[in-house]
């Protein structure tokens, strides 16, 4: 119990440090902003028409459409809008698989120790030395291009720091008092690390999830980029890479909007990585 | 444990991290994989020219035997020959390294020097405003998309500016030079938000210890105790950020070399991704692979001959 | 007897900002220290005796900490208006400090002997190198170093914690300071080793005959150690006077509830001697001290007075040579 209550104070007292500091808090705000976004438009309440052709090809921005008109008359605003749902779904989906993934296997090698710790660490030792764009490479390409294969590339590749993490708590937390206090009340194992041991380590898990999501929506960007992306959907990675063939002609809009709405999301996640890390657990700083 | 039984233990490890590479490697492109002969010969091939193609490539034989092949050539570097090219792999890659390193080396150098003196910089002025608008422009500049320099720099720099060679490769000193500035360049500002932002935190580190306050105890002045003191602590994170960074110079720029056609490693490893050249890919991801892995074990002895304070476990 | 005042601290006040706001973690200190004398200030974490002393050297870290008030005239000139390149002379070379964590306080990529001789580059230029280095080998002979020659070349984690604080004392002393801060400096080491180097400051003291801050938590090394003592609790001192006066006859609770914590000390009641007593409770936290006297919630002696609103008890003659603030001393 007296655990327990102290948590709560601890993840109070963060979640005010957290509101106290106005970069974190304007960060929440776009994030949301963003997700809601996303939300709405993949229920089609909002740019359901974004197809629609609603002037000149390669019009300029002007006061009806804001970010101007693509090749084919394509509003960018709307385009921008629409590739929120694939930044925003990529960027969810892939660090929850790396989340899943991190925290299973680095809690099963701290907890147990011994040749199955051996083995994990031997595994992510083993993933490591393959660099990570031909890992993602390779993924994506074997599991046919789309969403669905960027998100399981970004998924399977963006585990390894957590786990490292993870497994180096978990052996911490190990020995402490309140988990022998629980075996000693006939906890099981999965018990023990569900109960007693997970909970300590849910700050990394929150920090680690916001700078996974945001590595996931610049990698795919990359992706879409190298034609292993997203198809017949607008994404910020086809729009920033439909601008190789137009900013010789001038076409400045469609670049800008997708780099912009990418790099105003990314930052935000950035920002409140770093101001969740300080609120949460300031020793992982740098790390 | 002396040094000599550690470097040893250090260099036995290679031999099952080198193993599960290739078994990843074998599990990616073997097990998981399309067929490569679909991919070739398209959907209207028959079964029998599928199976004289599964033959004439190995893909018929037992699976240990295909993985042993990867694990020999992770030895020997031996890797056949590009489905696409017909070219022998490792040709390919010796005649693609030089583009490469001529891109990649002096821009990682210069890189360095630049990152390392910005952050000296910031850290000198740390908790003042100097510093927190740097840290601010890091992130910032991280959070641009590295498509968007690329392009942005292509366009403005190269095509409206007129400045430099936008597109292109020579062989031969100086010849090459102009088509690896504009590239340089723009390596050069993207890594700057990362590598500052690492190197600052680093230095932060150490100006907090214990033995700073004795120098500033002894009279020494705030430069004198950040060049000497703390930057020789500093440099084994440094250090070690920097050698593992190198095996991945032989990739080169993978993005940076498209854009700009230079015909090295990278440029090369994005063809065959594109034309499914499943021995070139492997044969690359191989290849890196074994270099990260030689060059992680030479930051950790390095480690221990640096640092007068490594005890070893 | 004049003696030759070396330092003098009058109103000291040191103010950190913190997250949650500024706190003042020194209020208003007074301190003389004198040569060939050694001046204890003791006080549990947080009483901000280190804050003291790192003022003293100008090295409070800003931000986010900053002397608010105050000054500290050394031979008749206040430190605190010097420039930073001034400021630079004096340290190391006329007031030297020696710290809490021997195993951390040295630079763990040089050498021993580079680091002696750093001082001696920054100080004393017009040594040539080879005296330099003799020097630096004389010191570590002082300070009871075996085979000082072969010690220069070692680096620190090749001693043991006694050792490097030798080596920090041997190059606090390297320029022949005129005043010692030592912080702690037996805290992190055995009692044995703790022992020696107490030792070995005494003799260096009466040696090279400068004035020493000494700076601990422990009484009974204050009564080893030194001449005068001020006791500091939560950013004020509490009771000051020479040791043997405040050990006869203590006026502050406080200081009689440090006495009475010492293991080996020698209480002329025979009674409470073969007890050993704590004080009761925990230091407040500097961002909600009680109105009125700080210890009042630790006090066996408070009264209504020492919770009102007066504030603070201020420190007061209560005998000749002999402050305490307390509003109920001790008879």
């Amino acid at each position: 119990m007296a655990t327990e209550q102290q948590s709560k104070s601890l993840w109070q007292h963060a979640w005010e440090t957290l509101l106290r500091d106005k970069m974190a808090v304007v960060a929440m705000i776009i994030i949301f902003v963003y997700m809601a976004m996303a939300v709405l438009s993949a229920t089609g309440i909002i740019v359901s028409d974004w197809a629609a052709e609603v002037g000149p090809s390669y019009g300029a921005p002007s006061l009806d459409h804001w970010f101007g008109l693509d090749m084919f008359g394509r509003s960018v605003l709307a385009k921008t809008i629409k590739g929120t749902e694939v930044a925003i779904s990529v960027g969810f989906i892939a660090s929850l698989l790396s989340l899943v993934i991190g925290v299973t296997l680095g809690s099963i090698a701290g907890y147990f120790g011994g040749r199955v710790d051996e083995f994990i660490v031997w595994f992510y030792t083993t993933f490591t030395s393959i660099p990570n764009i031909m890992l993602l490479v390779a993924i994506t390409f074997i599991s046919g291009k789309g969403l669905k294969a960027v998100i399981l590339a970004l998924g399977l590749t963006g585990w390894v720091s957590l786990c490292r993490l993870i497994r180096g708590e978990v052996i911490r937390h190990k020995d402490r008092e309140y988990v022998h206090a629980a075996s000693a009340i006939g906890g099981g194992n999965y018990r023990k690390l569900v109960k007693h041991i997970l909970p300590n380590v849910t700050h990394i898990m929150i920090i680690s999830f916001s700078l996974q999501f945001q590595i996931a929506i610049k990698s795919e960007v990359i992706l879409s980029y190298l034609g292993l992306g997203v198809q017949g959907r607008p994404s910020w990675g086809i729009m920033i890479d439909d601008a190789k063939l137009e900013l010789a002609r001038g076409v400045w809009w469609q670049l800008g909007a997708a780099t912009f709405a990418m790099a105003l999301v990314v930052l935000a996640f950035n920002i409140l990585g770093d101001a969740l890390r300080d609120a949460l657990d300031p020793k992982l700083k740098g790390k | 444990m002396n040094l000599y039984v550690y470097t040893l233990r250090r260099l036995l490890y290679i031999i099952p991290v080198l193993l599960g590479v290739c078994a990843i490697v074998f599990f990616l492109f073997s097990v998981v994989s399309p067929d490569p002969t679909l991919i070739m010969l398209g959907k209207h091939a028959s079964v029998q020219q599928m199976e004289e193609l599964r033959r004439e490539l190995g893909l018929d034989r037992p699976w240990f035997i295909q993985y042993l092949d990867i694990v020999k050539s992770a030895f020997t570097f031996d890797f056949g020959r590009s489905w696409s090219t017909k070219q022998e792999i490792l040709t390919m890659i010796k005649q693609g390294a030089i583009p490469s390193l001529t891109l990649s080396l002096p821009a990682f150098i210069l890189s360095f020097v630049i990152s390392i003196t910005i952050s000296l910089f910031v850290a000198f002025y740390r908790g003042k405003i100097l510093d927190k608008i740097a840290i601010f422009g890091c992130v910032s500049m991280m959070s641009i998309s590295s498509l968007a320099y690329i392009l942005f720099g292509q366009w403005f720099f190269g095509y409206k500016l007129g400045l430099f060679e936008i597109s292109g490769y020579e062989y031969g000193f100086p010849d090459f030079v102009p088509y690896v500035i504009l590239p340089g360049i723009i390596w050069i500002i993207l890594g700057l938000g990362p590598d500052v932002r690492f190197y600052r935190t680093i230095l932060l580190d150490e100006i907090y210890q214990d033995y700073v306050r004795t120098a500033r105890a002894k009279g020494l002045g705030e430069s004198l105790i950040l060049f000497k003191h703390v930057l020789k602590n500093a440099m084994i994170p440094i250090i070690t950020y920097l050698i593992i960074a190198i095996p991945f110079l032989i990739l080169g720029a993978l993005l940076l070399e498209s854009f700009f056609s230079i015909p090295g490693l990278g440029a090369m490893t994005l063809n065959a991704v594109n034309a499914s050249d499943f021995p070139v890919i492997k044969a690359m991801t191989i290849l890196t692979s074994v270099a990260y892995i030689i060059f992680s074990v030479i930051t950790d002895i390095c480690y221990t001959l640096v640092d007068p304070r490594v005890r070893l476990k | 007897m004049s003696e030759e005042k070396l330092l003098e601290i009058r109103n000291l006040q040191v103010q950190f900002n913190t997250d949650r706001g500024p706190i003042t973690a020194v209020k208003g200190v007074d301190l003389d220290v004198y040569k060939g004398k050694t001046l204890g200030i003791v006080g549990e974490s947080g009483s901000g005796k280190s804050v003291t002393a790192l003022s003293i050297m100008r090295l409070i870290p800003d931000p986010p900490g900053k002397i608010i008030n105050g000054y500290i005239k050394f031979k008749g000139k206040n430190l605190l208006d010097m420039s930073l390149g001034d400021m630079r002379t004096i340290r190391g070379n006329k007031i030297a400090m020696i710290f809490q964590e021997p195993m951390t306080s040295l630079n763990p990529v040089f050498t021993v002997g580079n680091q002696i001789i750093e001082v001696l580059d920054l100080h004393q230029s017009h040594l040539s190198k080879e005296e330099k280095k003799n020097k630096a080998i004389n010191m570590l002979d002082l300070v009871g170093i075996p085979a000082p020659e072969k010690r220069i070349k070692e680096y620190p984690h090749q001693l043991s914690g006694g050792m490097r604080q030798r080596v920090m004392i041997a190059m606090a002393l390297a320029c022949e300071p005129d005043i010692l801060i030592a912080d702690e400096p037996t805290t992190a080491l055995d009692v044995t080793i703790q022992a020696q180097i107490l030792e070995l400051m005494n003799k260096l003291k009466e040696k090279l005959g400068m004035g020493i801050i000494f700076i601990t938590h422990d009484l009974g090394v204050v009564a080893e150690m030194c001449d005068d003592v001020a006791v500091m609790y939560c950013g004020r001192i509490v009771e000051a006077s020479d040791v043997s006066t405040v050990f006869k006859h203590p006026f502050h609770p406080y200081t009689k509830g440090l006495m009475e914590s010492i293991p080996s000390f020698d209480s002329t009641e025979d009674e409470t001697k073969a007890r050993l007593k704590t004080i009761e409770g925990m230091v407040p936290s500097l961002f909600d001290l009680p109105k009125g006297c700080s210890f009042q919630d630790r006090c066996p002696e408070a009264i209504d007075e020492c919770r009102g609103k007066k504030g603070p008890p201020l420190l007061e003659e209560q005998a000749p040579g002999h402050q305490a603030a307390c509003f109920n001393p001790l008879k």
